[in-house]
């Protein structure tokens, strides 16, 4: 039988806001700059190092173009268990996350095949500035979309089990990481491959 | 805090993330500029971001609270950029 009772989130008695939404939010302005540090570096070196748009031209836009495809799909099927949590839809809420843990383990699969490619012709962290950013900042995302991935599968195996509902909130906080990872992405995709 | 909340059209935010993700890829193939490729493919990263902040995010639906642990940092950033790019520019 479906259990539709959630806790209400507690709210700080300052802020009116949920503590768990506030803290996340805390956490995501911490990796703003974790983030930003190594994108303001490696434009600026960019800038300083114009050769480094020849080795840019060794990585395939069609696998970016790919990964960014299933990265932005993979937002999409979050918000909806997000929004089936809202609507006590449980089976809409177990569909969505098994999509999204789904489709954060194939952006690995594509990144992993995308390094070994790179790895196997010769092309490793320490050979210029520009592959030690491009592995720096790709590792550092997939290890957050892995991260996620953790997340996002220990919310759905306690959707499988029918133990969501009390906790059924964090859904709404492993989802505003969820999307951070995405937006992290969105601008990973132009710096390495695009421009 | 469930039941209550604005959902908004999330495929219709999808279609147009997906579209903007295409777009700069046509435009960096395209024989522009360097610079106004650059300046286009950015462009495009900023509105999906900002598509996915306000709409997946729900930033829209937020308090000025959260605007603000969301900008500051974005803020930060700008600053450092500002203060390591002259280092490139006087060279």
């Amino acid at each position: 039988m479906q259990q539709t009772h959630t806790h209400a989130p507690t709210a700080s008695p300052t802020t009116a806001l949920p503590t768990g939404k506030l803290g996340l939010w805390w956490f995501l302005a911490s990796e703003i700059i974790t983030f930003g540090g190594l994108m303001a570096s490696y434009t600026v070196l960019r800038l300083a190092h114009p050769e480094w748009a020849e080795a840019a031209k060794h990585l395939s836009v069609a696998i970016a173009i790919v990964n960014t495809a299933v990265l932005l799909t993979s937002s999409l099927t979050m918000v909806l268990a997000f929004a089936a949590v809202d609507h006590k839809n449980d089976h809409a809420v177990r569909t969505w996350l098994g999509c999204t843990v789904a489709l954060g383990l194939v952006f690995l699969l594509i990144k992993a095949f995308e390094w070994s490619g790179k790895l196997s012709a010769g092309i490793v962290p320490g050979v210029s500035g520009f592959w030690s950013f491009y592995y720096a900042m790709t590792g550092l995302h997939a290890l957050h979309v892995l991260a996620g991935i953790v997340v996002n599968a220990v919310l759905l195996l306690m959707a499988l089990r029918g133990r969501l509902w009390p906790i059924a909130t964090r859904v709404e906080m492993a989802g505003l990481y969820w999307h951070f990872v995405d937006l992290v992405w969105i601008f990973l995709f132009p710096l390495l491959y695009l421009s | 805090m469930t039941g209550a909340r604005a959902h908004p059209n999330y495929v219709l935010v999808w279609y147009w993330l997906l579209g903007l993700a295409l777009a700069s890829v046509l435009v960096s193939a395209l024989p522009l500029s360097h610079t106004f490729t650059v300046v286009l493919v950015f462009a495009a990263a900023t509105v999906k971001a900002v598509l996915v902040a306000l709409y997946y995010m729900h930033l829209r639906f937020e308090r000025w609270l959260i605007y603000a642990l969301a900008l500051v940092p974005l803020v930060l950033f700008g600053i450092l950029l500002l203060v390591l790019l002259p280092e490139i520019v006087s060279r």
